[in-house]
């Protein structure tokens, strides 16, 4: 077997992760946004253990989410400052892609579609076509705060507060925005796409992430109640009655502290591009690994010293990324992750995030 | 061996039955241990060798992936330890051999009762008109009742007075338990308060004929001395004499005459006896039905220990606490507003 080893990032972003992703493909380069106002951007070469800083991009305000665009070269970031922007790698150059009225919560990118979305607390998403981005992007208003964002090849899944979830249609989208009038005025009296679907969250806790799986059949949610959900899209009764929930990253408390369970927020999900298992990564500092068919864990990696903040799969599923740094918890009045993030790389085994197959 | 009539093993069987200290888990022979231990808490997560023993595994690690092995992986929670060296049957402290004993005794017993109450068979002698002189055989549902109600009052006891295990108010009234108070039975649960002290002859109370005295269970003899065992022999460390000689007689002095309080049926009873024993048996079956590749009924990917110890805390009254309960404003949210990392509108370029 290949060896499975894990390293740590020398350079790591000096405050709290809010995200981390790797390049598309089989490029070795991960983007990693921070509390801290920056943007970094690490290379995993290929022998050696170790993750390489090779830039940083300073923003206005913390930075929620990055995403790679269309190449290797290029990322969109969202901001507290409730910009979306386009970073060009290469250059270090910043454009403002549209302007919300809240913090930026989260961006993804759709390569099939060349479409871009942002979320933010304003309750709307921004479509944006990154082919052409004089374009106004258009807006859809949304009827609560969005949390998580996740995009599949054709699909977006939308969660958000109150425990809702709309599920988008990519194509739609794209047709949306192709046929909508470039004049802001026009577009407004147009009607916004409507959801391809609605859903209410199988989780009865607030939803903290969502991750879409590659074969494009459905996605997981986790919730701030140490729960996973897994779901199909396909809404037929068959496949509705497939979908399941499951308690994870939780700790038994000792019994002089009145036992029961200490329960952690699931803060991040991510599916193998290959296999189509997935990771999950928690408040109690764990990350697992999961077989969405067979319904069982394969394995629980070795506690890291804070919360998990964020999880990604290289490309290629060869990486994972995991970034760690302290969990904001009820009840503090104050956060500092200064310091204390901490950026790991795993390098799987060849057969490590492989899952048996349904039983 | 050979099969008991009606398939259920003896007393002594199960006792002599080999156990993984890790996980609890009984098998049929020593070889089925070892190979058990090597496969569920020896064996690398990172290239799948399969070593001997916990130490063994941590210098594979470190050595080989230099990496540092912190626990024992598939073990309950307060046996991930790698400070105690496990082989077999070798290596395990005497106080949690004693507890295993007393689980499995405990067990036992439960499992009997629910058989006489499926069965219909009349339990031996009527409550109340009997006490501990008559020989009985067997302990009646009604005493096995008593004895939760006792087991309870303890439980309550236990917990006001914290773990100290204050002697509960229900301490013996009739003279003839004296081991009831100083030495109550433990719950089955993986967490284990106190090991029982072992209380030197209790001579009130009749062992019942189909248990034998401690030796005949095991080997005869003395331990053979450490490290001339043969990895495949006979178990190298029966537990000791004294703690199989103390753990009946708690199990069988059930209080003559417990007034009230008593559970109203058997049933329920045993329900309440396999909830208590949660954290183990739990496992156990998560184990034989993952190596029988049967799914759980409860349909989600299962979390092990964990989860186990999950399902059995949530039945219990004391809520879980959530680590982030806020329902309407999500983590970020919060951080976004703090003065740190707040964004003002044209306060910085």
């Amino acid at each position: 077997m290949a060896p499975a080893t894990q390293f740590e990032a020398t350079q790591p972003p000096n405050d709290a992760i809010s995200a981390l992703v790797f390049a598309p493909g089989t490029s070795r380069r991960l983007l990693v946004s921070s509390w801290d106002k920056n943007v970094y951007l690490y290379e995993v070469a290929n022998s050696a253990d170790e993750a390489e800083l090779i830039g940083t991009f300073e923003h206005r305000a913390p930075v929620l989410d990055v995403c790679f665009g269309a190449s290797p070269d290029e990322a969109f970031t969202a901001g507290v400052d409730h910009q979306v922007k386009r970073l060009d790698l290469a250059t270090g150059e910043q454009t403002v892609l549209s302007k919300h009225s809240e913090p930026v919560r989260c961006v993804v990118y759709s390569a099939e579609h060349s479409l871009l979305i942002s979320a933010s607390w304003d309750g709307t998403l921004h479509v944006h076509n990154t082919a052409d981005p004089s374009r106004t992007p258009l807006t859809i208003p949304l009827p609560g705060k969005p949390h998580a964002l996740a995009a599949s090849p054709t699909k977006l899944v939308v969660a958000m507060t109150a425990r809702l979830v709309h599920i988008y249609d990519l194509p739609t989208l794209s047709k949306a925005l192709t046929s909508s009038s470039t004049s802001p005025q026009q577009q407004q009296q147009q009607q916004p796409p409507q959801p391809w679907q609605t859903r209410e969250s199988s989780l009865k806790f607030l939803t903290r992430a969502v991750a879409c799986m590659p074969n494009d059949a459905g996605y997981a949610t986790s919730s701030i109640e140490g729960r996973v959900a897994v779901e199909w899209f396909d809404d037929s009764a068959e496949s509705q009655a497939r979908k399941y929930a499951f308690k994870c990253h939780r700790q038994a408390a000792p019994e002089d502290e009145g036992g029961g369970d200490v329960v952690y927020p699931v803060n991040a999900l991510a599916f193998h591009p290959v296999y189509g298992t997935f990771a999950s990564g928690g408040g109690d500092g764990t990350v697992a690994l999961w077989d969405a068919e067979a319904k069982r864990r394969m394995r629980q990696y070795q506690r890291f010293p804070e919360s998990v903040a964020a999880l990604a799969f290289s490309g290629d599923g060869k990486y994972l990324a995991i970034g760690v740094c302290p969990g904001f918890e009820t009840g503090m009045e104050d956060y500092s992750g200064e310091g204390r993030a901490k950026l790991f790389v795993r390098e799987l085994g060849e057969t490590e995030a492989k899952g048996k197959g349904a039983k | 061996m050979g099969k008991k009539k009606r398939g259920h093993p003896d007393i002594e069987e199960l006792l002599s039955r080999p156990w993984c200290y890790y996980c609890e888990r009984d098998f049929e022979d020593l070889k089925l241990l070892i190979s058990h231990q090597k496969a569920k808490h020896f064996k690398c997560d990172r290239c799948g060798k399969r070593l001997n023993t916990a130490g063994g595994l941590s210098v594979h690690m470190n050595q080989v992936h230099k990496e540092n092995l912190t626990s024992v992986e598939n073990a309950l929670p307060n046996r991930q330890g790698l400070d105690i060296e496990i082989f077999g049957m070798e290596g395990v402290p005497d106080d949690i051999v004693q507890q295993h004993n007393q689980r499995i005794i405990q067990n036992f017993y439960t499992a009997q009762a629910e058989r006489q109450a499926a069965t219909g068979n009349p339990p031996r002698g009527q409550a109340g008109s009997q006490g501990p002189a008559k020989k009985i055989k067997h302990e009646t549902a009604e005493e096995l009742k008593k004895r939760l109600a006792e087991h309870r009052a303890k439980l309550a006891a236990q917990k006001a007075g914290g773990a100290n295990g204050v002697p509960p108010s229900a301490a013996p009234t009739d003279g003839q338990s004296p081991a009831q108070g100083t030495a109550p039975f433990p719950p089955p649960q993986p967490a284990y308060l106190y090991a029982t002290p072992g209380v030197p002859g209790a001579p009130t109370y009749p062992a019942p004929p189909t248990y034998p005295p401690t030796a005949a269970t095991f080997p005869p003899g003395p331990s053979p001395p450490p490290g001339t065992t043969a990895p495949f022999s006979i178990p190298a460390r029966p537990p000791s004499g004294a703690a199989q000689g103390a753990a009946p007689p708690y199990l069988y002095n059930g209080a003559p005459a417990y007034p009230g309080g008593a559970p109203s049926t058997v049933d329920e009873l045993v329900a309440n006896e396999s909830r208590q024993g949660a954290g183990g048996d739990d496992i156990d079956q998560l184990i034989r039905m993952a190596e029988a590749g049967i799914k759980p009924a409860a349909g989600g990917p299962k979390n092990g220990p964990e989860e186990a110890a999950a399902t059995a805390g949530e039945k219990k009254k004391k809520g879980s606490r959530m680590v982030y309960a806020d329902t309407e404003v999500s983590p970020e949210e919060r951080m976004a507003m703090l003065p740190r990392y707040r964004w003002v509108e044209g306060a910085s370029a």
